[in-house]
């Protein structure tokens, strides 16, 4: 054990090492930790680099103790409430959530509030490939001030615009 | 010195002797999936594309994607699986509040944080890549043209990409790329007629398994949270307006008045419209609000709010389309004289 740590370090200052002990290094586990463990120290004396903690491990091994996942309980521990099975016919919005209908709408609050007149006359032109990186979608969006509402004009505007958004992701929802 | 020799030529046959049976080793191993397809005639756009369908819904796959909508990113995740012959899938957002759903035998059911779970009854797919993977593209191609553009990589799989064009303005078009191996879709770029880019879908992580996810298995084992019913699709009398314009391939798949899920007072006319991969909605009701100008136009991403006042009613026009399309809608509609 100590021999081959010495090979170790003689392998990290790149001293003569033969193959054999760099497969030996390679095939075993706690010889890599170890590795690993001088080379940091080496980073921290040379004062390289700030240091670099792999705790991937440590976080997955503190996740996988952790209850099971969260996200799967709601769809056991969910029995059916007991109600009148006849007549369930409720108000949609009033009682349940509204993911079903914001689903892909997540930004609704934030588009309503960008007014947005006639676009911007888009670049033409032919798109070649690979040169839209992605994420670099361009949205010509302009913000437009609508001076002349009044601030609860403008509230109410938003409301109903999200009203009627939302009740068109219902509306494709509920299509049969 | 003889001796060694020996040796030496022995084993330098041995190695030739073993040389060609690792290498047709390894060309059986790594290159059969595209060995075949290279040496017959390979698949055409349209092929390419019912090859992609017939994946998305027939294999166990899991994917983690990201959505890309007016430089913000979404990461979702998607798991599928075919359990005793019929889809189910489950989908999740992975970053915020808890947003899942379960989808299988025509509904679908609600998870979020903080609110009771629902089911809606639903045969409308609407996960990712849904809308591509059940388009008939067959059909399609009175409206759209099919391109292969190349090959690319995309979540380290080697994949196809093509280009669904369409024909005239009014509608959005469509690059999809495919994985060349499982065929799934991989990434989708939703594209204006002025060839900007609206929105973006890409996988970064693939998973194809021949079995299914045993999870979803026992998904759908599980009592499922209770069925809502909707009161407002009860209604039964049609609008007292129609379109004398659709744009080509669209057709009306309701037409009804109904009062809005978040404004239980508001009465409102309603049109929807389906070309295959997406839908339109208008709504017609009285003006309430003024508005200092006669239109207003709200975009984000792909969809489009298209609003218009006209003379005592105002018309709003939702939906994945172009905003030519939204105006000419509006434009089109007339008043039904007669209930017939």
């Amino acid at each position: 054990m100590k021999e081959t740590n010495e090979q170790l370090s003689s392998l990290i200052d790149n001293e003569n090492i033969d193959s054999k002990s760099l497969d030996a290094l390679i095939n075993d586990k706690q010889q890599q930790a170890v590795f690993s463990r001088y080379q940091l120290m080496g980073d921290v004396m040379r004062n390289e680099n700030a240091i670099n903690i792999d705790i991937s491990e440590q976080v997955m091994a503190e996740i996988a103790k952790q209850p099971t996942l969260e996200t799967v309980t709601p769809i056991i521990a969910n029995e059916p409430t007991p109600i009148k099975a006849d007549n369930n016919v409720i108000a949609f919005v009033k009682r349940f959530g509204q993911y079903a209908i914001a689903a892909s709408v997540a930004g609704v609050v934030v588009m309503t509030s960008f007014m947005t007149s006639q676009p911007v006359v888009e670049n033409s032109g032919i798109e070649v490939l690979n040169t839209v990186p992605f994420g670099g979608g361009a949205s010509p969006v302009s913000l437009q001030a609508s001076q002349k509402l009044s601030k609860q004009a403008l509230q109410d505007r938003h409301e109903r615009l999200e009203a009627l958004l939302k009740d068109h992701q219902l509306q494709l929802q509920v299509q049969q | 010195m003889n001796k060694v020799s020996s040796v030496r030529i022995i084993f330098a046959g041995l190695l030739l002797f073993f040389i060609p049976f690792s290498m047709a080793d390894e060309s059986d191993e790594d290159h059969q999936p595209l060995m075949p397809a290279e040496q017959q005639i390979l698949p055409s756009a349209i092929q390419y594309l019912q090859l992609m369908q017939n994946a998305y819904q027939m294999k166990n796959y899991e994917v983690i994607y990201l959505s890309s909508l007016q430089k913000q990113l979404e990461p979702m995740q998607l798991i599928h699986g075919v359990v005793d012959g019929q889809q189910v899938s489950y989908f999740r957002y992975l970053n915020g509040a808890i947003r899942e759903s379960l989808q299988f035998a025509g509904e679908i059911s609600y998870f979020e944080q903080g609110a009771p779970a629902y089911t809606l009854k639903s045969n409308h797919n609407r996960h990712v890549f849904a809308n591509i993977a059940n388009f008939d593209y067959q059909k399609g191609l009175e409206n759209y043209d099919y391109v292969i553009l190349g090959k690319g990589r995309i979540a380290g799989k080697q994949s196809i990409a093509i280009r669904v064009i369409s024909k005239d303005d009014y509608r959005y078009s469509y690059v999809i790329w495919c994985d060349l191996h499982s065929l799934l879709p991989l990434r989708l770029d939703i594209v204006s007629p002025s060839n900007v880019l609206l929105e973006q879908l890409m996988v970064v992580s693939l998973k194809v398994s021949e079995k299914v996810n045993p999870w979803l298995v026992k998904l759908t084992e599980n009592p499922r949270p209770e069925v809502v019913h909707i009161r407002q699709l009860a209604t039964e009398k049609t609008s007292r307006w129609k379109t004398s314009w659709l744009p080509a391939g669209f057709t009306v798949v309701k037409n009804d008045q109904h009062k809005l899920a978040m404004n239980e007072n508001e009465m409102v006319s309603y049109i929807m419209l389906d070309d295959g991969i997406v839908n339109v909605s208008i709504y017609i009701s009285p003006k309430k609000l003024a508005l200092d100008e006669k239109q207003k136009l709200i975009r984000h991403g792909s969809t489009v709010l298209y609003t218009e006042q006209r003379g005592i009613n105002e018309v709003n026009v939702v939906g994945d389309v172009p905003i030519a399309t939204a105006k000419r809608l509006v434009k089109s509609l007339v008043w039904v004289t007669n209930d017939n």
